[in-house]
């Protein structure tokens, strides 16, 4: 009786899922009889996953370092992201780098582009949390949300009118609200079989290598400066108690202020890797890649860095997935209904310690 | 000088808009002027006589009303001939069905007069009230603001202003707003995802009422069908937030706002089938769809929504007993009066909501959870019931709105507009009735008449003035597409959000209980800073 009880409401919300789910792309059967008919497809889909995901991380980062340490949603770094890969674009642009030009000087181009992304996405991050979110720091929980959806609007505005610039950059194309092609600098080699020789089903192309191992390296990174270093340890004490810091003798405000750098930076980082990587950039695209890295926030724990990765790489599968075996048009749906999963069953996520809600 | 400086600030903002519309809006305007003027003075007045406050709001009302008209002014003689406009460019009497050219200087004159005057007239009348006891002056309020909003659409249609369309949108949105208003204003929850309950009442209202599925229901039933479908989903998208509080559930709702218009985008081929009686076990082709069990459209998929290409055409509401065609897409007066009343029985069920106990209780809830609870307030009940009603409001919203575009499209509801209705609110001043109606007449009136005007303007004066004397083709091409107003009008609302967060958490138009809770906070930092510092 108690089994039964435990498990029935599990069983129906399994059985309403396969009833309900073919409405929405998941039917079950038909996806377990596609994978059973090419199993590469579904590694292919990994690989790919893995590299979106990586990028999702990057910018979920960013959300929990904010979130860590002052408990803040901020709701304007999916636009900051954008921001960063507006600059790239920019950047890129003003180079007169293209497709045909020589490895160098498109490495060169690159990653001037990113010093760019980088450097402008923190100082916009900092002046942020300057003008709209100090001042909220001891005022009602909801008012530091509210704000961070005010900027939101604002920079994705921002992001508008920079792509309307034709005049001073011609890269962004005619029209400022449609997608703009960014200049693919990496090229598609496929590793497996250029480098190594071997013919395999599947493909790991030179980009998604990149995006990997440079999402790799800003996590490693990211985590030593956590761990290692003395603004690091601040940080940390910062997020554990602001007060008890600020008698250590910490400079809360300066942490703070580092925290919204780091992000941004790490934001910048990401928008050039999206860039690279998906070759169209679009001034909504901070929004949605904003959700979705909050998502993997959430789903990992937030304010838990570690999570913060797992969890970004998890959505990146599940996006994948959904794009290969459900219906594209249905990803950004079962994303949401993920995030509003764990945020109802299980508010830590899945590598998060019990912090206790703070209304 | 001091005594004035309030009717000052009220003219130079009529002023402004005077400034962008001249002519026949300095009536209009001056009337609300001289209405806001009359209140302000009335109320501050020192004076207890009912004709010593009349007298007395002439003089500030005539300098508040003078101002406006420096708008009006400065829009016949300086901003026509800059954007090159025709001298009777907008400005024709429609007398019948015939229209009357008229010179713009002439409907200047007529304008600055008769603002002016009616201006000065209102206010005396609006302060004469004041003074008298209270049960006549609200019966002469009520009295006198049911006569403006009765006359402003026939004075909109017989001036030619052409407001009405945008009227009847920010009365839409007031509509959502004052729904919203109870999830957020009284009950405390933050929901950014309220354009879905929209979706659902205008979604309802098309599929009940359109060839779609070829079912054509009467408006009058299906709004109210509308509200209960939009009730329910109130409930259901409100029961697995419960555990939530703050920021999480402002997140969990913001979900559920995203999920809703991608359902409605992609509701194109609907099939049920039960899952079991499909799987195909042993000896047969797995890609044909072995149907045993069909539950719903088994002849084919069905398409329930329309996808990009939205419900269309949508049922216009009847006159009952009649064959009239009186709501039509040509005339705006039935809706104006249709969603007028719509909002004034919204007022009224409201307000009886508030003062009634699960008013009390959602304002409880909203203070303090714990407390609220231990007092025998069911906070299930009470936050469910928060959800519901809030949705409800917003489901005759969309039914009106389905069945007065005629056409509805997925992309109408996304999370932009959830935050324009919360913009609204919080501009206003949550909790309070009146200040989200003016919240909502100024976050609106903003986005659908003075932006396209100025941008109008602007683009008729970088055209006619600017554009020919620029000779750098780079700031030419500058100049011609990127300054458009238009394209700034999410900033201006994430402005609003920001500057109202940081300086005026309250709102314009605070209710008492609200600001005190939310200056709560800054004193205890303030008494804890000073402790410290002793």
């Amino acid at each position: 009786m108690q089994l039964v009880r435990r498990f029935l409401p599990l069983v129906i919300g399994i059985y309403l899922l396969l009833f309900f789910g073919p409405l929405a792309g998941f039917d079950f059967f038909r996806i377990v009889g596609e994978i059973y008919n090419k199993p590469s497809l579904l590694l292919q889909q990994l690989i790919n996953g893995l590299a979106n995901g990586s990028i999702v991380a990057i910018v979920a980062l960013g959300y929990t370092l904010v979130y860590g340490i002052i408990e803040l949603v901020n709701f304007a770094h999916g636009d900051v992201f954008m921001l960063g890969a507006f600059m790239a674009l920019t950047v890129i642009g003003a180079t007169g780098v293209t497709e045909t030009s020589t490895a160098s000087e498109k490495l060169t181009a690159a990653l001037l582009a990113g010093a760019a992304a980088i450097i402008f996405c923190g100082v916009i991050n900092v002046i942020i949390e300057r003008f709209a979110y100090r001042r909220l720091r001891n005022a009602p929980r909801l008012a530091p949300l509210i704000s961070a959806i005010g900027v939101s609007f604002i920079v994705q505005n921002i992001g508008l009118f920079w792509g309307g610039l034709r005049s001073f950059f011609p890269i962004m194309g005619v029209n400022s609200a449609a997608p703009k092609a960014f200049p693919d600098l990496i090229g598609r080699v496929d590793v497996f079989k250029d480098w190594f020789g071997l013919d395999l089903p599947i493909t790991l192309s030179t980009k998604e290598l990149m995006v990997i191992v440079v999402a790799a390296a800003l996590m490693v990174g990211l985590r030593l400066l956590v761990q290692y270093t003395k603004i690091g340890k601040a940080m940390r004490a910062t997020a554990e108690n602001r007060d008890a810091a600020k008698i250590m003798g910490i400079d809360i405000d300066r942490v703070i202020s580092f925290t919204f750098l780091l992000g941004g930076a790490l934001a910048g980082a990401a928008g050039l890797m999206f860039g690279l990587y998906n070759n169209t950039v679009v001034f909504t695209m901070g929004f949605t890649g904003g959700l979705r890295a909050f998502t993997s926030a959430v789903l990992g724990g937030i304010g838990n860095i570690t999570g913060a990765m797992f969890g970004g790489i998890l959505i990146g599968l599940l996006a994948a997935f959904s794009d290969q075996y459900f219906s594209s048009r249905w990803t950004n749906a079962w994303v949401f209904a993920i995030l509003v999963t764990v945020m109802v069953f299980r508010p830590t996520g899945l590598m998060g310690e019990n912090v206790g809600q703070k209304a | 000088m001091e005594k004035y400086r309030t009717a000052i600030t009220i003219g130079l903002v009529g002023a402004a808009i005077t400034l962008l519309f001249g002519g026949w809006s300095m009536i209009l305007v001056g009337t609300v002027v001289g209405a806001i003027t009359g209140l302000n003075y009335g109320q501050h007045s020192a004076k207890r006589g009912a004709l010593d406050k009349a007298r007395e709001v002439l003089l500030p009302a005539l300098i508040g009303n003078i101002i406006m008209g420096l708008g009006g002014t400065l829009y016949t003689f300086v901003v026509v001939p800059l954007t090159g406009k025709s001298l009777n460019y907008d400005q024709p009497l429609k007398l019948g069905t015939g229209r009357v050219p008229l010179d713009s200087i002439a409907v200047f004159i007529i304008g600055l007069a008769a603002g002016i005057a009616i201006g000065v007239a209102v206010a005396a009348l609006i302060a004469y009230l004041q003074g008298l006891p209270e049960n006549v002056r609200r019966v002469a309020f009520i009295a006198s603001l049911i006569v403006f909003l009765f006359g402003l659409p026939f004075f909109d249609q017989v001036t030619g202003l052409d407001w009405i369309a945008a009227i009847i949108t920010i009365q839409i949105f007031i509509l959502l707003a004052l729904g919203l208003n109870i999830v957020v204003g009284y009950a405390g929850l933050l929901d950014l995802g309220y354009a879905a309950f929209f979706a659902i009442g205008a979604y309802t209202t098309g599929l009940l009422s359109s060839p779609q599925i070829d079912i054509y229901w009467n408006f009058w039933l299906v709004i109210w069908v509308a509200a209960a479908m939009a009730a329910f989903a109130g409930l259901v998208l409100g029961a697995p937030t419960l555990p939530l509080r703050g920021d999480y559930l402002a997140i969990v709702t913001l979900g559920f706002g995203e999920i809703i218009p991608v359902v409605f985008r992609n509701l194109i081929s609907v099939k049920l089938v039960e899952p079991f009686t499909r799987i195909c076990f042993v000896g047969c082709d797995p890609k044909v769809d072995v149907v045993r069990w069909c539950i719903y459209a088994c002849q084919g998929a069905l398409d329930l929504t329309a996808g990009e290409k939205g419900i269309n055409p949508i049922g216009r509401p009847m006159i009952p007993f009649t064959d009239e065609l009186l709501f039509s897409s040509r005339s705006y007066l039935p809706w104006y009066f249709l969603v007028f009343g719509l909002i004034v029985l919204s007022i009224f069920f409201i307000r009886r909501l508030r003062n009634s106990r699960i008013g009390r209780a959602w304002m409880a809830i909203r203070e303090d959870e714990l407390a609220a609870s231990q007092m025998g307030i069911d906070p299930v009940k009470t936050k469910l019931l928060a959800f519901s009603m809030g949705a409800t409001f917003s489901g005759f919203a969309g039914a009106f709105y389905g069945s007065y575009i005629s056409a509805i499209f997925p992309s109408v509801f996304d999370f932009s507009v959830s935050v324009i209705i919360l913009c609204m609110v919080i501009l206003g001043g949550l909790g309070n009735m009146v200040g989200v109606i003016i919240g909502g007449i100024l976050i609106m009136g903003t986005d659908r008449l003075f932006l396209p005007q100025i941008a109008t303007l602007l683009k008729d004066f970088m055209r006619h003035s600017v554009l020919g004397n620029v000779s750098n083709p780079v700031l030419k091409d500058f100049l011609e597409i990127s300054v458009d107003p238009n394209q700034m009008r999410l900033a201006i609302f994430g402005l609003v959000l920001v500057i109202m967060m940081v300086v005026r958490p309250e709102g314009l138009v605070p209710s008492e209980e609200r600001r005190a809770e939310l200056h709560e906070g800054e004193e205890e930092h303030g008494d804890a800073a000073t402790e410290a510092a002793a």
